[in-house]
């Protein structure tokens, strides 16, 4: 039986520097309880270490939390990367740490990384700076998550930076991603349309919160699917079998 | 000045297999944003990027650009230079950081817009 979820598959943690503290894994799972977001994706900057605290938090919600991680690759395009289980998601990890910038965090000038429980509680700072490219071009970035058992959508590709789009000119041939965002700046009707080199891509918009304000009032994708698990995403993105996405 | 003395010029390496090297260059460009290179960069002009995605050679070959160099020490990807030879691209790479190509290239008499 297929219903309509509520989805917003882009959403920061304190974990990102850019983030508000306010933007605890438990903070995030209480207010989309109430305001009815069936779906989150945490997705912070080159690192997913509050992902599983923010499946804790959730645990007896309504919420379901997916993995996530928004990857900027060496061309600095922001890549969204969705994983179903931890355990791909670790490994993803993993590998993105191998890829990441060697430089340190500079708390003052970017702001600090914290790591934190579902209790809201300090585990640890993250030390390494995350507000940086990896080395891993588009096309591997794509391939290896996708090899990995990811789902990858590029990231507000409206925008003037950090969108592949801005960064690439277009769509690399070969390495297409599953979907592209938009960021709250356009309409999702209007995208093909005023975007047309995204072709026929499936086109998804989220909040990209930073702050609880954002998530409330930013934009989520509706889907009409099975259950709230990514290989449902992953076939309404492309309409299979009656699935589909509305904004 | 053809694409052939910017090459000795500069000491660039020619990454690509070639294509027209005795053509004019009318101007040069320097940019990382492709979005902004197929809008601004005109045909017969040299580019400058620190990019080595395989998309710099469909932009140079949309753009009819006269030349490509991936600046800074940055490795074009083989499927970049795979596709330059395709396109009969001329892609190029040089140690020497963008700022002192573009010094250069101007030094050289090769103007912007």
């Amino acid at each position: 039986m297929k219903r309509w979820f509520r989805a917003d598959l882009h959403v920061h943690t304190l974990l990102s520097p850019c983030a508000a503290v306010e933007m605890t894994p438990r903070n995030i799972i209480r207010h989309a309880q109430s305001a009815g977001i069936d779906i989150v994706a945490i997705t912070d900057h080159n690192a997913g270490d509050n992902v599983a605290a923010a499946i804790r938090a959730a645990a007896g919600s309504t919420v379901v939390v997916l993995p996530g991680m928004e990857v900027q690759t060496r061309e600095e395009v922001h890549l969204l990367t969705l994983f179903d289980k931890m355990r791909d998601f670790i490994k993803w990890c993993d590998f993105i740490a191998l890829h990441r910038s060697p430089l340190q965090n500079d708390e003052k000038k970017f702001g600090a990384q914290f790591v934190v429980d579902e209790e809201d509680e300090l585990v640890r700072t993250e030390e390494a700076m995350l507000l940086a490219s990896t080395d891993l071009g588009f096309d591997e970035a794509v391939e290896q998550a996708r090899a990995m058992g990811g789902l990858t959508i590029a990231a507000h590709v409206d925008r003037p930076a950090f969108s592949v789009l801005s960064q690439l000119g277009f769509i690399p041939a070969g390495a297409s991603p599953d979907a592209v965002e938009v960021s709250r700046n356009m309409q999702w009707a209007e995208a093909q349309k005023r975007l047309p080199v995204i072709g026929a891509l499936p086109v998804v918009v989220s909040s990209d919160a930073h702050t609880i304000d954002d998530f409330l009032a930013g934009p989520k994708t509706m889907f009409l699917m099975e259950s709230p698990t990514l290989s449902e995403i992953r076939q309404a993105l492309v309409g299979k079998e009656g699935r589909r996405i509305h904004r | 000045m053809t694409v052939r003395e910017m090459i000795e010029e500069l000491g660039l390496t020619m990454v690509s297999k070639g294509g027209a090297l005795d053509e004019p260059l009318v101007g040069g460009y320097v940019s990382d944003l492709l979005s902004h290179v197929m809008g601004q960069a005109k045909a017969g002009e040299v580019w400058v990027t620190m990019q080595g995605h395989q998309n710099i050679v469909a932009v140079a070959s949309l753009v009819g650009l006269g030349a490509v160099i991936v600046a800074g020490g940055i490795e074009p990807e083989a499927q970049t230079i795979a596709k330059a030879n395709e396109q009969e691209v001329i892609l190029c790479k040089t140690e020497l950081s963008t700022y002192e190509v573009a010094g250069r290239l101007y030094r050289l008499g090769i103007p912007g817009k």
